[in-house]
């Protein structure tokens, strides 16, 4: 009889295990989610730029062929791009392309004069700060997920229950990865 | 813990604050019953709950009458809005506070706000004078992480109460002291109704500074999580700390809600003998906020300030 009790208990114990680690890696994940989501809105909001920049540029510099190619290739590619890596990987070779533009465009006075042109560079630095700012929520969100998954005791549910690592949206060789959380070093402290 | 987990223990702590303030006030009509009359103890807790509800739901132009906070078109400080939107996006909230401008040329900053949706940035144009870009960001991301945190909410409520609380006992006290043929029971109860109408405010005090101290501490980590650069905000403080000059609207009752405490300095000069005091600042010591800081980055700061154009001066905006 005390053993039936025991094994209870037992099953009781692992069932509310399972139930606080699912939830708790459900909560991370919708994170990491809400983290990319933010990120894409400012990826499309870059690539929306893109093509009223080449126009731009084109009214003026109008033998430039090759840059505004390379330029909407990139822009292509950061459209196409599936994961976190690889539109990191993208967006990266969006900024070469476009520094480039930028070079070609310091060689014709009245373009750099021009109000549109202007507030296409201004936008498109704004895009590009607020990019920055997203990714560093995205990536803390993925460094919380990840360390939920890959620690124990919640392994052991995280890997039956379907829950996967995520992808950091960083390009390679990228070191502006997350430090340490400060949050709760701090809050000890107080 | 995540985010989220300290949301939720924020919410638990509101919690256990509004519990401790219901009971203040219950102990304080009990005094009135017990002192005076049954009816006045009734009218009081009826007074209490209108006054709370009406100061609960203006509390957002109530707290920006106060500290006389300007609205202020997006467009005209877009600088700064777009750095108070960086900063937002950084720290994960889904909407982007609005930034209202103080004018005042001592250097200080405030959240206030019931839902993070509907929050502001309260900003002085001393701070906008005095700090360069990286500093400043550093002060609005404290502000957000008050927001995200929702430290906003919790001390609006403790305003609110503390309020309510400082009303119920003055009025009391008066009525004990002046109305001579309203007072009831023994020498006994009127001088215990006497020590509580004078120590209740002073208990609702204790609850909201011993909890906005902490809440400053998390916020100083918060920011430097946001900005991923603990360095900044350090610097920020320390630059806080080296300006001598204190707003002019500074008020107890909006004191505990900005970067650094408008009052504090002023109380510690004045009653620096008594340590006890120490218990009623709003604000943790600077150089503890810097030290936090430090630890938990692994940096020190050098010892004098990097010298730079200040954001306002940058981009024009004062």
């Amino acid at each position: 009889m005390l053993w039936l009790w025991i094994l209870i208990g037992v099953v009781v114990l692992l069932g509310l295990f399972v139930v606080l680690g699912y939830n708790r890696l459900v909560r991370l994940r919708n994170e990491v989610d809400t983290g990319w989501a933010n990120i894409d809105v400012q990826l499309q909001r870059r690539a929306d730029l893109i093509p009223n920049l080449v126009e731009t540029v084109r009214a003026y510099a109008t033998h430039e062929r090759t840059v505004f190619d390379e330029v909407t290739r990139a822009r292509t590619e950061l459209q196409r791009a599936g994961t976190p890596g690889t539109a990191a990987e993208a967006n990266e070779g969006l900024t070469t392309a476009i520094g480039r533009l930028f070079a070609v465009a310091e060689a014709y006075p009245e373009l750099k004069a021009s109000e549109s042109f202007l507030s296409l560079q201004d936008d498109l630095t704004d895009t590009e700060d607020k990019i920055s700012a997203a990714r560093r929520y995205y990536n803390a969100t993925v460094m919380r997920f990840n360390t939920g998954v890959q620690s124990f005791p919640w392994l052991l549910v995280a890997k039956p229950l379907g829950f996967r690592e995520r992808e950091f949206f960083s390009a390679q060789g990228d070191t502006s990865l997350p430090q340490v959380s400060f949050a709760t070093g701090a809050a000890r402290d107080a | 813990m995540t985010l989220q987990e300290q949301i939720r223990s924020n919410r638990l702590r509101s919690g256990l604050v509004v519990f401790g303030f219901v009971l203040l006030l219950a102990v304080l009509a009990g005094l009135v019953t017990l002192a005076l009359d049954i009816s006045l103890g009734v009218l009081a807790l009826g007074f209490a709950a209108i006054y709370g509800v009406f100061a609960l739901v203006r509390s957002r132009s109530l707290i920006a009458g106060l500290t006389h906070a300007q609205e202020i078109a997006p467009e005209a400080v877009k600088p700064l809005r777009r750095l108070v939107e960086n900063v937002s996006i950084a720290a994960g909230l889904a909407v982007t506070p609005e930034v209202r401008i103080v004018e005042d040329s001592a250097p200080n900053a405030y959240a206030a706000g019931l839902r993070p949706e509907k929050s502001y940035v309260g900003v002085t144009t001393g701070l906008l004078a005095t700090m360069p870009q990286r500093e400043l960001e550093a002060v609005l991301a404290h502000e957000v992480s008050h927001i995200r945190n929702r430290d906003t909410y919790l001390m609006t409520i403790a305003t609110v109460f503390a309020g309510v609380i400082a009303l119920i006992a003055d009025v009391g006290f008066r009525a004990i002291a002046y109305g001579g043929r309203s007072r009831r029971g023994g020498a006994l109860i009127i001088v215990v109704a006497i020590l509580g109408f004078i120590l209740a405010p002073y208990a609702a005090l204790l609850l909201r500074m011993s909890l906005s101290r902490r809440r400053e501490f998390l916020a100083d980590a918060g920011a430097a999580e946001i900005l991923n650069d603990p360095e900044a905000m350090a610097l920020a403080l320390r630059r806080l700390a080296q300006n001598p000059s204190t707003i002019r609207y500074a008020e107890a009752s909006t004191a505990h809600l900005w970067v650094e405490s408008p009052t504090d300095r002023v109380d510690s000069q004045r009653r620096g003998v008594l340590a006890l005091t120490s218990w009623f600042n709003t604000h943790p010591a600077m150089d503890a906020r810097i030290a936090a800081l430090e630890e938990a980055g692994g940096f020190r700061l050098p010892e004098t300030l990097p010298a730079g154009e200040s954001f306002g001066v940058e981009h024009d905006l004062i």
